[in-house]
């Protein structure tokens, strides 16, 4: 089953909204859950309709990630994300990408692409937010 | 050829529509003040400025003399030594793909590095080009935070490194400080190293500051993408792309189909846009530009000074005509065209935005806020 995460503002309702919407679109979910970090709330949910799931919650204004790029806490500090990167150089992992999602209240999300995702997985295990 | 009544009524009531919102337009970064009349004439041409504009081509009906003064003009304001190549692109978009693909043609192994703050083209660019990439945090200005960034560099010293330098950030204006870039691939004696400029708005601006800030090749760019219908002003969107040509030849490719060399990304080009950008450069003059933009900082301060007045928190880099304020209400938002990110919107002040268009928009907030 695939997954999806949707960085979202965190605010009450804001998982009935997106369980609306997927539901509009005839998507079913297989199971959600939501987690608040700050003023930030990461909902991850399973679907059935993966491509029609995400093209509705990007079409309605949601950042939505697919499962191939890890979302990782980090404190909100300068070369925090480079300690991300050397953790990556020093296991021969290559990067795809790695970019700032949300800073706020001293704590950084970013999303990071590499090569070999399960690899990275358990490299970023202690920083990763949804496993 | 006679128009049927409803295609008239259509056209008329798209060209009415596209008037109205002309007049609330105070967000985006486009010069609405152009006069291009005596040039309407070469509508009636199809104008085609396919290739390279410094190579010779066989289909005739292009502006490629045109196109290439303008280029030279840019060169001079951008402080190349004369060994820059470039062309006219269809928007800073292209100029800014243009940069990235020339740097990952020469460095293929190389990262791309950008802040926090650059345009959200710049990640598409990315993903089409396959190139890998980082983003760095952003200090609270809008700059590049220098000192992630040279922690980052300093993991992947093994690798080229290409940085993106925003001269002038889409929200807030901010100018990355190219010199202070170089110098930390210097101090990490990092060799293969590239610097892409996005001056897609500033770099019709701080030409005419004094004292200069230093943002152009002298400063250390390798290529630098501006647009041409934001400051400059045009009906239809615009750029330029400038690169140092020692890098463009190592990727010059041949199109024997149209008889020419050609470097530029798209095949057939614009040849009515390098018209208005001449034309404008030529009718202006760097006086005249001088001129619009220290008209446009007296607008910006006067909407800074009307805006505190009101309680809110506005301000502006000293050499931007972006104008930060709070993020007012959505219909604001819609009812005046204003690009908006998390907590903060911005106007921005262009040569048609007068002190009197100011206070329209400053009475609408204080209506809204029940002061008006």
């Amino acid at each position: 089953m695939k997954e999806i995460c949707v960085v979202v503002k965190n605010h009450p309702g804001v998982l009935a909204e997106i369980a609306e919407l997927l539901a509009r679109h005839g998507v079913n979910i297989e199971q959600i859950a939501a987690e608040g970090i700050g003023k930030t709330g990461i909902i991850q949910v399973q679907v059935d309709r993966y491509d029609t799931a995400l093209s509705a919650l990007r079409d309605a204004g949601y950042r939505a990630m697919t499962e191939d790029c890890l979302l990782i806490r980090l404190p909100d500090q300068p070369g925090a994300l480079a300690g991300i990167a050397k953790r990556f150089k020093d296991a021969q992992i290559n990067i795809r990408s790695i970019h700032i999602v949300e800073r706020k209240e001293g704590v950084s999300i970013a999303a990071v692409s590499t090569d070999r995702t399960d690899h990275a997985m358990r490299l970023l295990k202690d920083v990763l937010i949804r496993a | 050829m006679r128009m049927d009544a409803a295609v008239q009524a259509r056209l008329d009531s798209l060209y009415h529509r596209l008037e109205r919102l002309s007049a609330q337009f105070l967000g985006y970064p486009c010069n609405l003040a152009f006069d291009y009349t005596p040039l309407h004439r070469f509508l009636e041409l199809c104008l085609n400025n396919v290739g390279d504009p410094f190579v010779a081509s066989n289909f005739g009906i292009n502006t490629h003399e045109i196109e290439r003064e303008v280029i030279q003009f840019f060169a001079r304001l951008t402080r190349a030594d004369g060994d820059v190549w470039g062309y006219v692109t269809h928007g800073g978009t292209e100029g800014n793909m243009y940069g990235l693909y020339l740097a990952r043609e020469l460095y293929r192994e190389g990262i791309v590095y950008y802040s926090q703050d650059t345009h959200y083209s710049v990640t598409k660019i990315l993903k089409l080009i396959n190139t890998p990439h980082i983003m760095i945090r952003s200090q609270d200005d809008g700059q590049i935070d220098y000192e992630d960034l040279r922690e980052t560099l300093r993991i992947k010293r093994d690798v080229p490194a290409i940085v993106l330098a925003n001269i002038g950030t889409t929200m807030k204006g901010a100018v990355d400080d190219v010199g202070r870039i170089r110098d930390l691939f210097k101090a990490l004696a990092l060799e293969d190293t590239y610097v892409h400029g996005d001056a897609a708005l500033a770099g019709m601006i701080l030409p005419f500051v004094e004292p200069a800030q230093p943002f152009g090749f002298d400063a250390g760019l390798d290529s630098l993408s501006i647009s041409g219908h934001k400051f400059i002003g045009s009906p239809i969107p615009c750029g330029v792309v400038l690169a140092k040509k020692q890098h463009v030849d190592r990727i010059a490719r041949a199109v024997e189909y149209v008889g020419t060399l050609d470097t530029t990304l798209s095949g057939s080009r614009n040849g009515l846009t390098p018209l208005f950008l001449w034309y404008a450069i030529t009718q202006r003059g760097t006086a005249g530009f001088k001129a619009m933009v220290a008209e446009c900082f007296r607008v910006a301060d006067y909407a800074i000074q009307r805006l505190k007045a009101e309680g809110l928190q506005a301000w502006r880099h000293a050499h931007s005509i972006t104008v930060v304020l709070p993020r007012p209400s959505q219909a604001l938002l819609e009812r005046w065209q204003l690009a908006a990110q998390h907590d903060i919107a911005h106007l921005v002040i262009m040569p048609h935005v007068t002190c009197e268009r100011i206070d329209r928009f400053v009475e609408d907030l204080k209506r809204e806020a029940g002061r008006g």
